[in-house]
């Protein structure tokens, strides 16, 4: 059966003054495709996530993410389209300090009219996925790295996202816990089916893709 | 706005609040006490003229007796016409008014201060009733007098004595503790209105200084609407001419000579720099705050919050926080209010509002109404001050949630 595009980039291009970044790259995602994007540091693979996440505007070039062109969308519809459609993973958690475990994997939920006690539930149900059941009412200071990871992917599964963007999610852990949770991400893929774009300049990690893009200089090589 | 973040925002980052707290409540704490002060200056002022049960007190200055034998005029207080007490007494905003007749006598063994009063008007001395602390007070039609213990007891009046004043014989009917009574217009003697019109009305001496018949008086308290206070005043000195002397609570207020006293452009002037202090704090400190949580903002917006969804959150932190700030501002405010109300402070009474020949022991004493500050916040007070943090909450919450909600969250969540 094939598989229709979750995400397309077509001729993006992104400058900061003179400098160009991301030169006239275009790449596509498949659904349920898991999908590397590996390079050096400084080579724009950061940028061109946040492009195809819609995080950034691209100064050329266009953005569909599930059939949706969101390059022409405002600040607030970007907003909206990504908790509905897109769920991201940093490299350092990016955790707020003062919320709990489940707090933290609830937050995309908090604008939305929904009870305390359903949000409560989503966010443990995910947190129990992620072995991490006993430590729901743990601010993010009670937890190791890979457990604050662990948090931060439930946070990103929070929504049922179509496609998960991952920037380095192993960039801060040690290699055995940047393995297992790899393996949260990889079983992610197979049992659920949700697509992901992740940028790392590991080569060894990125072996467990589907696909490998390499990037130098802000172009696609390969 | 989520209430959970809120709370939680608030109660992990302690020090962050309590500096944003503090620094607010610091600044409202002193627009309360400022203005709570300067009330509280303003309603000393009132004291000396409440205590006789007037707002306003009216005289009319004139010559100086040329022989002091018999019964005169003291120079604070001539002749004030019935025909303008009765225009007076039409001034609108004039709610009542009480007259008294103010004499020195000099009989060749005594000096006496005797002060005519009228013993059923509840504005003016006839308030003395209160003060009788042997015998009984004037009654009607009677030719009687109450004489101040302290002089009765110098000069040896006993109660039922008969005392004579410019050869007109009076019974003692009792005494009375000026002390315990108002500080304006005592006297040595008190006598019925109508007695004391006729001393002044067969005193040739005082008749050749200003003539005088004898439904005249010169001294009115008047009793009027607050707010009419000072137009009433100007109004009376134009039917009484330059030579009256009108006091008002206003004209206590200039006696004192404090700060908060003196002016209320100096109390708006302290309470709007105290508001924009409290500004400032606000808005350093809420910056200083918003400034340090610019990648969390970056999160919230990248995991799907809207610029409205950050701005609310942001503001509702801000105006929770300030409430506190207006909360602890109150509390201090009304502390230091208990703290300040110990102090006393010395209204001086102006000699010719209750003049003493110079001659007569203490006539050249100043006298002062001593009485403790009543310093209190009024509840409309803490009510502004309460909604003025609030407001302020608001607009820096909000002013800076709209500058901050504007990031990119790229901007703040790619240097990793």
């Amino acid at each position: 059966m094939t598989k229709s595009t979750i995400l397309s980039g077509t001729d993006l291009s992104k400058k900061y003054g003179d400098l160009e970044v991301v030169k006239g790259v275009s790449l596509a995602v498949n659904e349920g495709e898991f999908v590397c994007l590996v390079g050096k540091s400084g080579c724009g693979k950061t940028t061109l996530l946040s492009l195809l996440s819609g995080l950034e505007k691209p100064t050329k070039g266009r953005v569909s993410l599930d059939g949706r062109e969101i390059t022409t969308s405002s600040e607030d519809e970007l907003a909206l389209f990504r908790r509905d459609n897109v769920g991201f993973i940093f490299q350092s958690f990016n955790l707020i300090p003062t919320l709990s475990a489940w707090e933290n994997v609830a937050l995309p939920l908090f604008p939305i009219k929904m009870t305390s006690e359903e949000r409560r539930r989503r966010a443990t149900e995910l947190l129990g996925k992620m072995e991490l059941g006993h430590r729901i009412e743990h601010l993010p200071s009670a937890l190791s790295g890979g457990e604050k990871q662990r948090v931060a992917i439930a946070r990103a599964l929070i929504n049922n996202p179509k496609i998960i963007f991952a920037d380095e999610p192993t960039g801060n852990l040690d290699s055995s816990t940047g393995e297992a949770i790899m393996g949260i991400l990889n079983k992610l893929h197979k049992e659920e089916g949700v697509a992901i774009l992740m940028v790392t300049h590991e080569d060894e990690l990125a072996k467990t893709a589907n696909r490998l893009i390499r990037m130098k200089d802000g172009e696609i090589m390969s | 706005m989520n209430l959970r973040y809120l709370t939680k925002e608030l109660y992990y980052q302690k020090r962050r609040t309590l500096m944003s707290i503090l620094g607010l409540s610091i600044g409202i704490a002193l627009l309360i006490i400022l203005n709570s002060l300067s009330l509280a200056y303003r309603q000393a002022a009132h004291v000396p003229l409440k205590e006789i049960g007037a707002d306003i007190t009216v005289q009319r200055s004139g010559d100086v007796p040329k022989d002091l034998a018999g019964a005169v005029f003291p120079c604070s207080a001539v002749t004030i016409r019935k025909e303008e007490v009765e225009k007076i007494q039409k001034l609108p905003g004039v709610r009542g008014i009480g007259t008294g007749l103010l004499l020195w006598v000099f009989d060749p063994n005594r000096a006496w201060i005797v002060l005519g009063i009228e013993k059923e008007n509840s504005i003016g001395p006839s308030l003395l009733r209160s003060s009788v602390t042997e015998g009984r007070f004037l009654e009607d039609g009677k030719p009687e007098a109450l004489v101040e213990q302290a002089y009765a007891r110098q000069f040896g009046i006993r109660l039922n004595d008969t005392i004579s004043v410019a050869d007109n014989k009076f019974p003692v009917v009792g005494f009375v503790d000026a002390s315990r009574a108002a500080k304006i217009a005592v006297a040595n003697v008190y006598l019925p209105l109508k007695e004391a019109q006729n001393l002044a009305a067969s005193s040739r001496q005082l008749q050749s200084v200003s003539p005088f018949e004898r439904g005249d008086v010169n001294l009115l308290f008047i009793k009027a609407d607050q707010e009419k206070i000072t137009s009433l005043a100007s109004e009376m000195k134009g039917i009484l001419g330059n030579k009256a002397t009108v006091a008002t609570p206003d004209s206590f207020l200039k006696l004192l000579g404090s700060l908060f006293a003196l002016s209320d452009k100096f109390t708006l002037a302290a309470s709007l720099i105290a508001i924009i202090v409290a500004v400032l704090i606000a808005f350093k400190t809420m910056a200083g705050n918003i400034a340090e949580r610019a990648r969390e903002i970056g999160v919230l917006k990248a995991v799907g919050w809207t610029n409205r969804n950050v701005v609310s959150q942001l503001m509702s932190e801000s105006v929770i926080e300030c409430f506190m700030a207006g909360i602890l501002g109150l509390l201090i405010a009304l502390v230091a209010a208990y703290g300040l109300s110990f102090m006393k402070v010395n209204i001086p009474i102006p000699w010719e509002m209750s003049p003493t020949p110079h001659f007569l022991p203490g006539g050249g004493d100043q006298i002062f109404k001593t009485l403790r500050l009543p310093v209190h916040v009024p509840w409309n007070l803490a009510f502004f001050a309460i909604l003025l943090s609030i407001i302020i909450g608001g607009m820096t919450g909000g002013l800076l949630g709209r500058h901050i909600s504007k990031i990119k969250p790229s901007e703040v969540l790619r240097h990793d």
